[in-house]
């Protein structure tokens, strides 16, 4: 039977088969038992991470739109330049992408030329480059055909298309996308959205593995953001606070906010100087001039303290004495405890004294005998000093605190910034106090306390952001308005508005006067305790509060001019124009129709008909006939549009536009007319050159007929379309607030 | 019982048999005859070898091939491919041819074996490392022809001087003759690995051919010793040195020793799991592994199969090797007994060190696996080796199916 093997072969033969087959396979099945089972989850993990390389996928930013939905900043897709070095395959072609890259970018080539050596598969050479050096790279890699080794990855870049406009509200982004300041800081999380990422196999030298493995979480875009902030109403306030800013030398800029005093939204909120939030660390040239001529070991410092000034959104993260602005909040305190009423009697004598201290009037020589409304009007430092101690410091302090001027606001801005008053009012502090001097409250929570004297005793909460809505419109949380609590009653807060409509009329906030409108006003004007320019001098702050239409408040502003060195720096001069000029442009913009007495109607409300598809000859003499001035342009038989708009009021004499031809020609040098140099003109010679030059013209502020033009809007010598609106505001440099 | 009574008896049976046996495989060609004699379970299991082990480097090279090769993902697989079907050819042919015949080769073998190693030596290193003659497109290891060498001369040996087994003269000194200088121009190559299984094998033929098992001891423990002393006190062989801090510790890379290999070998077994992450879904041979279609294939094929693929490709071996063991036992001669035991364990040896080496279970070291690996020369040595087999098979006392 057997013939190869012996027994003691087999004998052999069977102990090692047993070795082999049992023991050596246990140890290897074992081992496999080990690696495949117990660590399979730590080895796959190791492996993984290793093979798989994720790629940021990054989430579109919400939109930051006004109330109307214009878009005031906005993500347009950029891109950003990698370098794949691993898939760079020789030196050559190292060589011609460091080159061509470094053309196009403008990076130094070295630079690139170290990048592409690395050992990687992703670095990041320039970030968000526009369109145009986005196709410029796709040209060079067709060119040189080089198929691998840059990538351009899809990001967002933050676009403001409104330039410097409401810079201060909205912020800027950061290299990251990232909200650094304002509302993109303050909403960054429903502006973020999440980023998504794409995961994918790479083989060891870093490059695609020509294998399915690709996983995907797309991105989810950010919401975005309605404000309550009008864009016009933003712009017209920018205006006007430059304008006031420029004319009277403010060193330290000012502010400008306009309120909806019903539903504490913001319509405009304004800061000057501000800043490009496209190009957020670029100094204007003022700052430029002054960074040049700091020594060089403390320019960073002092950039970066220049940047952040105007940065700052004064409104909310400083403080501001609010001075005689103040004397309604007082007034409305004496008249809700009873304690005056408008005819009660005061007597100025120049000055009141305190303690060892005299306190003066503005007026050295005394007001006299006056009675309340005279007081408020004339803004009295004596009597509101005896009002104040009248109401006694426990009571005062109580109405400081109702008012919420001891408290946050609660306004959706970062940095909102708190009070700080006297911690144990001595007479003499409830003295200053009582006409706004000494204690220093940021300027949103002035513009809120004054809302309850507009909105009949209200609180409001202040707020900026009104709806935030989806990707696709929807909208997911709206923001309604908080009364946070009444603090006086309604007729107290009509009192004190009727008391501050006088004062627009006949008192210190005369210069913001508007024919056709009601508008309460008071100004103010403080003496600086802090950050004075040169120590020892004195340094105002200048401001004026108003809000109109008196019976239906609309809209309320608070202008502060800070540390005016043109000559002039009562509020009532400073500030008081601007609001005038602000009004008159911005009732007619938020259709709030003009009420004129018989005189002025005769004079300035003149209603525009509608002229528009009737034939040319019976419009020219349908504007003829109400007595003012047809231009028309083309010759055309047909009325195509006209300026001034149906509907709109315009001053006797006045100018009206037909166009009847097709509108291209309408925006033609020829119709344009260059805007005369109103300024230091009295109100009748600016009407006569406003209608000889084919302009219409709107005068608010002083009625007195020796009075000058100190502001206007548009400036003169520039050029605007015939029978535009020309805004001048006529200045009493004698007020006193 | 019989062979120890009447060995002279038996030995004038067998070439009568034998010739019978030759004149009907000359007449009758055919392939895979069942009546032709072959053992059915071993040319099977050889063919499944051979077919998975062809997928599977397929699978595993295929990267590499593609990155390597400029773009030419068959570049391994066809080479192989075309020395797979001449081996199987062969290994058919071989299989039909009288293997005792192999008796008077044995001399002329063993002498181009121990040529072909000092040959080897005057070539150029690759890697620090002589191991490979090229000859125009086809490059081979003359440490291949050496093991086959080895066992052909050992089992002829043994053979002849079967009763006198037990003493030196016989038993032991022609024996070390001829695989002391082998071990040893191995060794200076160096391929630690193939001296290893020189050296296992040579053990083990001795062992069965029935040597003393003092003996053993004699000789193994100073060589051992030796090598030990290599490996752990001199410089010569730090490369062997450090794959031994490697084995260790194949994770930390701190110590300077380079175990990317060995890692990434784990990290594709582990990856694997149980069931695997699909035939040709490794993400571990694409460069992590370096030349994941040689030592490491079977990395990929734990990745690629799971534990249960891994195991099934070791029940298949671990099958082929007891059909080896048992075609051996059942050989109609004793010299067939010997050859059969000694090419199976080559196989058994190879299969296990490597897959030890791959699991990290013994330090790394360059074992290639049998069926899987790539390289064409070394494919046709081990099918040719499968024909001897399949030749032994034929006279083998065995049913077949």
């Amino acid at each position: 039977m057997v013939r190869g093997s012996t027994i003691r072969m087999r004998k052999r033969i069977f102990l090692m088969a047993i070795i082999i087959i049992f023991v050596f396979f246990s140890i290897l099945i074992i081992r496999l038992i080990n690696l495949q089972i117990i660590n399979a989850r730590y080895l796959f993990k190791m492996a993984n991470s290793q093979q798989l390389a994720s790629t940021k996928l990054t989430a579109k930013r919400g939109i930051i739109y006004d109330r109307n939905m214009v878009p005031l900043a906005q993500s347009a897709t950029a891109w950003d330049a990698v370098l794949e070095p691993n898939y760079i395959k020789n030196d050559e072609t190292r060589e011609i992408i460091s080159q061509g890259l470094s053309e196009i970018l403008d990076i130094p080539k070295e630079e690139i030329l170290e990048a592409s050596k690395k050992k990687s598969s992703y670095k990041i050479i320039k970030k968000k480059i526009d369109s145009n050096l986005k196709d410029k790279i796709i040209d060079f890699k067709a060119k040189n055909n080089i198929t691998s080794g840059i990538r351009l990855i899809e990001n967002y870049k933050r676009y403001y298309p409104m330039g410097n406009l409401a810079s201060n509200i909205l912020g800027f982004t950061g290299d990251d996308g990232q909200g650094l300041l304002g509302l993109e800081s303050k909403y960054e999380k429903v502006l973020k959205g999440e980023d998504g990422k794409l995961v994918s196999a790479k083989n060891a030298i870093g490059t695609d593995m020509p294998y399915d493995y690709e996983h995907m979480i797309p991105p989810k875009d950010g919401d975005s953001l309605v404000l309550t902030i009008d864009s016009n109403i933003q712009k017209i306030a920018e205006r006007c606070l430059k304008q006031a800013v420029t004319k009277n030398d403010a060193r330290n800029g000012g502010f400008a906010i306009a309120m909806d005093p019903q539903t504490g939204e913001i319509l405009a909120l304004a800061v000057y100087p501000s800043f490009d939030p496209n190009n957020p660390f670029e100094l204007c040239d003022e700052d430029k001039k002054i960074l040049e001529n700091t020594p060089n070991e403390e320019k960073t410092k002092k950039k970066s303290e220049l940047l952040s000034a105007i940065w700052d959104n004064t409104v909310v993260n400083s403080l501001y004495y609010p001075g005689s602005v103040f004397k309604m909040i007082v007034a409305a305190m004496g008249l809700e405890l009873g304690l005056v009423n408008e005819n009660s009697n005061f007597n100025c004598s120049g000055g009141i004294k305190i303690s060892d201290r005299i306190i003066r009037c503005h007026k050295r020589s005394g007001h006299g005998p006056l009675n309340f409304e005279e007081a408020l009007c004339k803004s009295c430092n004596s009597a509101f000093i005896s009002l104040g101690q009248k109401i006694g410091a426990e009571k005062f302090f109580d109405f400081y605190n109702a008012f919420g001027f001891h408290e946050k606001t609660g306004i959706d801005l970062p940095g909102e910034t708190k009070d700080v008053f006297f911690e144990n009012m001595q007479p003499i502090d409830l003295a200053v106090a009582s006409i706004g001097q000494n204690f220093g409250i940021p300027p949103i929570s002035m513009a809120t306390a004054a809302c309850a004297i507009a909105n009949g005793g209200n609180l409001v909460t202040p707020h900026i952001v009104k709806e935030i809505k989806d990707k696709d419109g929807k909208t997911i949380k709206s923001f309604s308005t908080k009364i946070r609590r009444s603090v006086i009653s309604s007729e107290t807060a009509k009192r004190v508005s009727d008391m501050m409509a006088q004062n627009t009329i006949s008192g210190g906030a005369k210069n913001a006067y508007v024919p056709g409108f009601r508008i309460a006003g008071k100004t103010g004007t403080s003496e600086k305790k802090e950050k004075l320019l040169v120590p020892g001098q004195k340094d105002y702050m200048s401001s004026y509060c108003g809000f109109a239409p008196v019976e239906d408040p609309k809209i309320l502003i608070l202008i502060g001019i800070d540390t005016p060195k043109g000559g002039q720096y009562y509020g009532s001069v400073v500030a008081a124009p601007s609001g005038g000029l602000f009004f008159s442009e911005v009732l007619l913009y938020m259709g709030i129709k003009p009420q004129y007495n018989e005189e002025e109607s005769k004079k300035y409300g003149i209603e525009v008909p509608n002229l528009i598809g009737k034939k040319t000859s019976e419009a020219k003499i349908n504007i003829i006939n109400l007595g003012l001035q047809p231009v028309i342009i083309g010759k055309g038989e047909e009325v195509l549009s006209q300026v001034p708009s149906a509907g709109s009021l315009i001053a006797q004499n006045g100018t009206v536009v037909i166009y009847t031809e097709n509108n291209s020609e309408n925006d033609s040098e020829n119709n344009k007319v260059k805007v005369p140099n109103f300024i230091g003109m009295k109100k009748s010679d600016a009407i006569k050159i406003a209608e000889s030059a084919g302009l219409n013209i709107s005068v608010s502020g002083s009625s007195n007929e020796e009075d000058r033009i100190k502001t206007q809007s548009p400036s003169g010598s520039e050029y605007v379309p015939k029978g535009t609106t020309v805004n001048v505001v006529v200045h009493n440099d004698n007020l006193r607030d | 019982m019989l062979n120890k009574k009447n060995p002279k008896k038996q030995e004038k049976i067998k070439p009568q048999k034998f010739k019978k046996n030759k004149k009907f495989s000359l007449r009758n060609i055919k392939i895979l005859g069942i009546r032709s004699g072959l053992d059915m379970p071993f040319l099977i299991l050889v063919l499944l070898l051979v077919t998975i082990g062809l997928v599977m480097m397929f699978s595993a090279s295929y990267p590499n091939a593609f990155y390597l090769h400029k773009g030419d993902s068959f570049f391994f697989i066809r080479n192989q491919a075309i020395f797979a079907i001449v081996g199987l050819v062969l290994m058919l042919f071989v299989s039909k041819l009288n293997y005792q015949s192999l008796k008077i080769l044995h001399l002329p073998i063993l002498i181009t074996s121990f040529v072909l190693l000092l040959l080897v030596l005057a070539m150029p290193p690759i890697n620090g490392v002589r191991r490979w003659i090229q000859l125009g497109p086809i490059g081979f290891q003359p440490s291949e022809i050496t093991k086959f060498a080895i066992i052909l001369s050992f089992a002829t040996l043994i053979d002849k001087n079967f009763e006198k087994m037990g003493t030196f003269k016989y038993g032991i000194l022609p024996f070390l003759i001829i695989f002391l200088p082998s071990a040893a121009l191995l060794a200076l190559e160096p391929h630690i690995s193939c001296t290893v299984i020189v050296i296992l094998l040579a053990a083990i033929m001795l062992f069965i051919g029935g040597i003393k098992l003092r003996w053993f001891a004699y000789v193994l423990a100073p060589m051992l010793g030796f090598l030990g002393y290599l490996v752990l006190f001199t410089n010569k062989l730090t490369y062997a040195n450090s794959r031994i801090a490697g084995w260790l510790n194949p994770f930390d890379s701190a110590s300077g020793v380079d175990t990317w290999q060995t890692r990434q070998g784990l990290y594709a077994i582990g990856s694997g799991g149980i069931f695997g992450l699909g035939l040709g879904n490794s993400r571990q041979k694409y460069l992590y592994i370096p030349e994941p279609q040689n030592d490491f294939i079977f990395a990929v094929v734990c990745e690629e199969l799971g534990f249960i693929g891994a195991v099934i490709i070791l029940i298949l071996f671990a099958t082929l090797i007891w059909r080896g063991i048992v075609i051996s036992i059942r050989a109609k001669d004793r010299f067939g007994t010997l050859l059969g035991l000694g090419l199976t364990m080559q196989v058994g040896m190879q299969m296990i060190l490597n897959i030890a080496v791959v699991t990290n279970t013994i330090p790394n070291t360059g074992i290639s696996l049998p069926f899987f690996s790539y390289g064409g020369t070394s494919l046709l040595m081990l099918l040719v080796q499968m024909g001897i087999i399949l030749s032994i098979s034929r006279g083998s006392n065995i049913e077949k199916t």
